[in-house]
């Protein structure tokens, strides 16, 4: 049990009338990344934001290192469900920086805020990590004097000053201009790379190829099949994974 | 028309001016703080409150102004029992009633400026694990207030110019004295020279408001 940091059981959704998870299951592991492809519409950024609560699920279970954010379609305490939710970043497709706030205010403020640190370890953080994403002349800038490649730097730069155990991407790159892409996928490799747990609904099936130690596919709000990046692109086993593959690739 | 005279009522309709930047500066840091808190009525997700603050807005926007201030300053002394409580001072029965109008205005004005953001404002903050004061506070109200900026200024400019309909239940104001001197000297200068007042007021506020969205403008 204790070996996966997420465990996703049975997990059901409805809009109205529309069934968006029908009976989804995942298992992520400490350190991997698992990238989820599948269709629009399929359910892949509904299950999600139902791991950062910004979904309330109609049934079945989300289980973050032990915790249960829900059981069996039961959420705990609001305070509860924020520990648990304060393990995850998140990063998103309209990267949804606070305009009002420079590149450095985006990154401070929450930590300011909920963290019990010293304003200068904030600072030192935050100059760290601009420079890891490679951004550190971009501190006093507004995000509206920046690329979109730049924006969702800071987005994960400031998804990252909290220091969750797993960061979760919904499109991180489908807002993007092709020629941007490459420098957020590039920081997503390195945070891979350095071990971080990441979910990953992409429509890049190379970095998903490149980058994921599983990739799993949806379709109408059920995961069809999942494997290797080699078994699933090389010999996908479902006729709808080949489908779409076909499609895509 | 010798510049004696220009300045025999430039003066009477300067100290009518003060009333009406009295008013004014009343009018405005009152109503715009009502303002927000009918804006955030309407957002309560307790409904008799909405409904209250929808009903509100939709007298105070629905009738005239100067059917307030009449109200305030005839009618409400003319109720039957209570109407002897209720007798105010004409300027300050005015007052109330541009500050009850002009919430009305500004709660659909900060209305619109929380339509305008998106809701994945309200999902960042949620996912770094801001509570709802800090989301409200830190996050959301700073864009309100940029958004909502341009319509303020548009709304300080008409009140400014609201404030001759002081004249209809004789509060001496900058009108009053132009008016006045009109009839008395047969004369149009006063009205030009009130226009210019007003002009002045009106330039000021334009410019404080200029400058306030550049210093606002988040670039």
């Amino acid at each position: 049990m204790d070996k996966n940091i997420i465990e996703v059981t049975n997990l059901r959704k409805s809009f109205g009338a529309l069934e968006v998870l029908k009976n989804v299951s995942l298992r992520v592991a400490p350190s991997e990344v698992v990238a989820v492809i599948g269709p629009s519409g399929s359910g892949k950024s509904t299950m999600l934001r139902s791991l950062a609560h910004l979904e309330v699920v109609n049934g079945g279970s989300i289980v973050i290192g032990g915790q249960d954010l829900v059981r069996d379609g039961v959420y705990p305490s609001g305070a509860k469900v924020r520990e648990i939710t304060s393990r995850m970043g998140m990063v998103f497709q309209h990267f949804n920086l606070f305009p009002h706030l420079t590149v450095r205010g985006n990154l401070e403020l929450a930590p300011k805020l909920v963290k019990q640190l010293s304003a200068a370890e904030i600072a030192r953080r935050a100059s760290e990590l601009l420079e890891k994403v490679g951004l550190q002349d971009k501190g006093e800038s507004y995000p509206s004097n920046l690329s979109g490649g730049q924006k969702q730097r800071v987005a994960i730069a400031r998804a990252l000053m909290m220091s969750p155990e797993i960061l979760l991407f919904d499109e991180p790159t489908s807002a993007l201009d092709p020629e941007l892409t490459g420098e957020v996928l590039q920081v997503m490799r390195q945070l891979a790379k350095e071990r971080m747990t990441m979910v990953v609904v992409t429509h890049e099936m190379g970095f998903a190829r490149e980058v994921a130690d599983r990739v799993m596919f949806m379709a109408d709000g059920e995961f069809i099949e999942s494997g290797t990046p080699e078994q699933l692109f090389g010999s996908p086993q479902h006729e709808r994974t080949q489908l779409f593959l076909n499609r895509v690739l | 028309m010798s510049l004696e005279y220009f300045l025999n009522i430039t003066g009477p309709m300067l100290e009518g001016a003060r009333t009406t930047v009295v008013l004014f500066f009343l009018a405005i840091v009152t109503s715009i703080p009502l303002g927000f808190v009918f804006t955030l009525m309407v957002k309560s997700a307790v409904k008799p409150l909405a409904w209250i603050a929808n009903a509100y807005i939709y007298v105070m926007r629905g009738t005239p102004l100067l059917l307030q201030m009449l109200f305030f300053c005839f009618g409400l002394p003319v109720i039957p029992v209570i109407g002897e409580y209720l007798v105010m001072d004409r300027f300050a029965a005015a007052c109330l009633a541009f500050t009850l109008n002009y919430a009305a205005y500004f709660a659909e004005i900060f209305r619109g400026g929380l339509l305008a953001i998106d809701k994945g404002q309200y999902e960042a903050a949620q996912v770094l694990g801001l509570g709802r004061w800090h989301t409200m506070t830190r996050i959301i109200l700073p864009q309100m207030f940029r958004i909502a900026l341009p319509a303020v200024s548009n709304e300080a400019i008409t009140l400014v110019k609201d404030t001759a309909l002081l004249y209809a239940v004789a509060v001496p104001e900058l009108l009053h004295f132009a008016q006045t001197a009109v009839n008395r000297d047969f004369t149009i200068m006063p009205f030009v020279v009130a226009g210019v007042i007003y002009l002045l007021m009106t330039l000021v506020l334009t410019l404080f408001f200029k400058l306030l969205e550049r210093k606002f403008k988040f670039e």
